[in-house]
């Protein structure tokens, strides 16, 4: 596999947070006692009135942003997925039926909090949150994607939900990247052989198994989902038309998730592609790094590569 | 908050007898709708509507109904501030009606907030009060939950980050008519002692006759003046208030009127309207 740089994507939420905030004075940032393992508490830092600890109380944190965002402000709620997430579903359900200018972003998502076991992992965050009418779903890849989609996400009007990975990820992107919400990136093209379609947070699963399939003589393609909802339609039906397999890969539940999302998208549609599934089977996973769980749980570059065939 | 001179509670009594009378027509037309929250919850709305919020103003006090299944007082209130359209109250909870069931951005954007789910209004008016905090804005946020709406664990969450942020532009006011859905609160689960509850928590807390129009003038107007911790009034209701057969019955908490008990509850507000005048 190619040499790439690696870094943690979570890192870089507090950095551009902060980058926007100094133009945007209408930021407020939201945390439940998690501000150190979401990479906020630098933002506290830098602005005090500007930042809103509330607890281990997630339920009122999501209607408090929502609260801000009636009085014209745009408050980003960051926690961890299982958290601003999980924790919050009929609260963001209400936050979309006012379809109020919410930012919540959820990190650690699928089982990027590994060792805490499967009570910690955001593994149904996409399936929750993608069928709420109003909301937009984004799962941006490496740190400066995750950047450049936070910029996006503000400056958008509306409810969205980003999900970022903690596990470290392969930097594809350049620091001047942007994130055209709505829009699927094409990363490498080699071939009509297979797409492998991934969300941002199998990044690194989705490249190596891209890789290795061309180290065996396959010939395909490495798209990125990124936007989850709205899906991305003309690229996903240009791709089940051009490709033999496709591949979808992510770090969540294949219930609800990007495959199925993507299923819906070609439903009834005649394709030339097989779509295929790698990710969580209807299942709670374990406790463990993430790294040992993603391979016993069938989210690697060899599933992958079986899934091509 | 509205500019007002002397306050002729006379005058507000007539105009609270007057939506209770729309609040029966308009779940009756309406087919469906809950009767007796919203009849011992609307002498305050009706005293915010006419004497606190200035509905004209886009910078305003905020009024979150949070028990949104009470709106038919609301939406009585806002008819006779001329917001809402005589033909309109018949409308209630049928389709393509701005009259939504519960209070909703979308149909109704002077309802300040879209419910439905019990629990979540505080939060909300915890959210409001601090973006006004950061505007400097010398308004108010009132927000008003029912005694039942207490046992959601979320209402707690809320009432500890407001204490905790000694936020003194938040009022709470609680809708204590006693009755959750069909039963008594006590007997469900008790919230009591509920002021030593809401002190422990760093709340400012007066207790009102919820029906007296110089009682709620002389609590809101006296809390005006009063620094350092968020607010919360007490307001002691009747469940159904102002129509004998449904008050303090829980049959009333969600029940439509027959025509008969639809006429019997018409000529009782006739009489007592000829009494308050």
């Amino acid at each position: 596999m190619k040499h790439y740089p690696y870094s943690v994507p979570k890192d870089v939420i507090g950095h551009k947070l902060i980058e926007i905030a100094r133009d945007n004075h209408n930021i407020v940032v939201l945390s439940s006692d998690v501000s150190i393992s979401t990479n906020v508490e630098m933002f506290h830092k830098e602005y005090p009135d500007r930042f809103f600890e509330l607890g281990i109380a997630e339920q009122s944190t999501m209607s408090i942003a929502g609260g801000f965002a009636s009085e014209g402000f745009v408050p980003v709620y960051v926690a961890l997925a299982i958290f601003s997430n999980g924790m919050t579903w009929a609260q963001t359900r209400q936050v979309c039926n006012a379809g109020l200018n919410v930012k919540i972003i959820g990190t650690h998502a699928g089982v990027d909090d590994g060792q805490d076991g499967s009570g910690h992992h955001a593994t149904e965050d996409i399936a929750i949150s993608r069928v709420l009418p109003g909301m937009t779903v984004l799962a941006p890849s490496d740190k400066n994607e995750v950047a450049a989609a936070i910029e996006a996400m503000v400056k958008y009007t509306g409810p969205v939900y980003m999900r970022v990975a903690r596990e470290e990820q392969p930097v594809i992107h350049s620091e001047n990247c942007t994130f055209p919400i709505g829009k699927a990136e094409v990363l490498k093209d080699t071939g009509d052989d297979f797409a492998v379609v991934f969300e941002g947070s199998a990044l690194k699963q989705a490249l190596e198994g891209f890789e290795l399939a061309c180290s065996r003589g396959k010939k395909g393609k490495l798209v990125s989902v990124r936007t989850i909802k709205p899906i991305d339609r003309e690229c996903i039906h240009e791709l089940a038309d051009s490709v033999d397999t496709i591949v979808v890969v992510e770090n969540h539940s294949v219930l609800g998730g990007l495959y199925s999302t993507i299923c819906e998208s070609l439903a009834g549609k005649r394709t030339r592609a097989v779509i295929k599934s790698v990710g969580f089977c209807d299942t709670f996973a374990e406790s463990g790094s993430p790294k040992d769980i993603k391979e016993k749980y069938g989210l690697s570059a060899e599933q992958i590569i079986k899934a091509i065939g | 908050m509205k500019a007002t001179g002397a306050i002729d509670f006379d005058n507000l009594r007539v105009i609270a007898h007057d939506n209770r009378k729309k609040i029966l027509d308009m779940v009756y037309f309406g087919g469906s709708g809950h009767i007796g929250g919203a009849l011992s919850a609307v002498d305050v709305i009706t005293y915010l509507g006419e004497c606190v919020i200035d509905y004209d103003s886009e910078e305003r006090d905020k009024f979150l109904l949070s028990k949104g299944h009470a709106v038919p007082a609301l939406y009585a209130e806002l008819h006779h501030l001329g917001y809402i359209e005589d033909g309109e109250l018949q409308t209630f909870r049928k389709i393509n009606s701005r009259l939504q069931g519960h209070t909703n951005l979308h149909h109704m954007p002077l309802t300040d907030i879209t419910t439905g789910l019990l629990g979540q209004g505080l939060s909300y008016g915890v959210g409001m009060a601090f973006a006004k905090k950061l505007k400097n804005s010398r308004d108010h946020v009132f927000v008003m939950i029912g005694d039942g709406e207490m046992h959601e664990g979320q209402i707690w969450e809320a009432l500890m980050q407001a204490g905790h942020y000694k936020l003194d532009n938040l009022i709470l006011i609680i809708d204590r008519n006693g009755l959750c859905s069909h039963q008594p609160v006590e007997n469900v689960i008790s919230i009591e002692p509920l002021r030593t509850r809401l002190e422990a928590f760093g709340w400012n807390v007066k207790e009102i006759n919820g029906h007296s129009m110089e009682e709620i003038h002389s609590c809101v107007s006296g809390l005006n003046s009063q620094f350092g911790k968020p607010k919360c009034i007490i307001s002691h209701t009747v469940k159904g208030k102002g129509i004998s057969f449904m008050e303090n019955n829980g049959k009333w908490h969600r029940n439509v009127p027959n025509e008969e008990e639809y006429k019997a509850a018409c000529e009782e507000l006739r009489l007592s309207g000829e009494e308050t005048i």
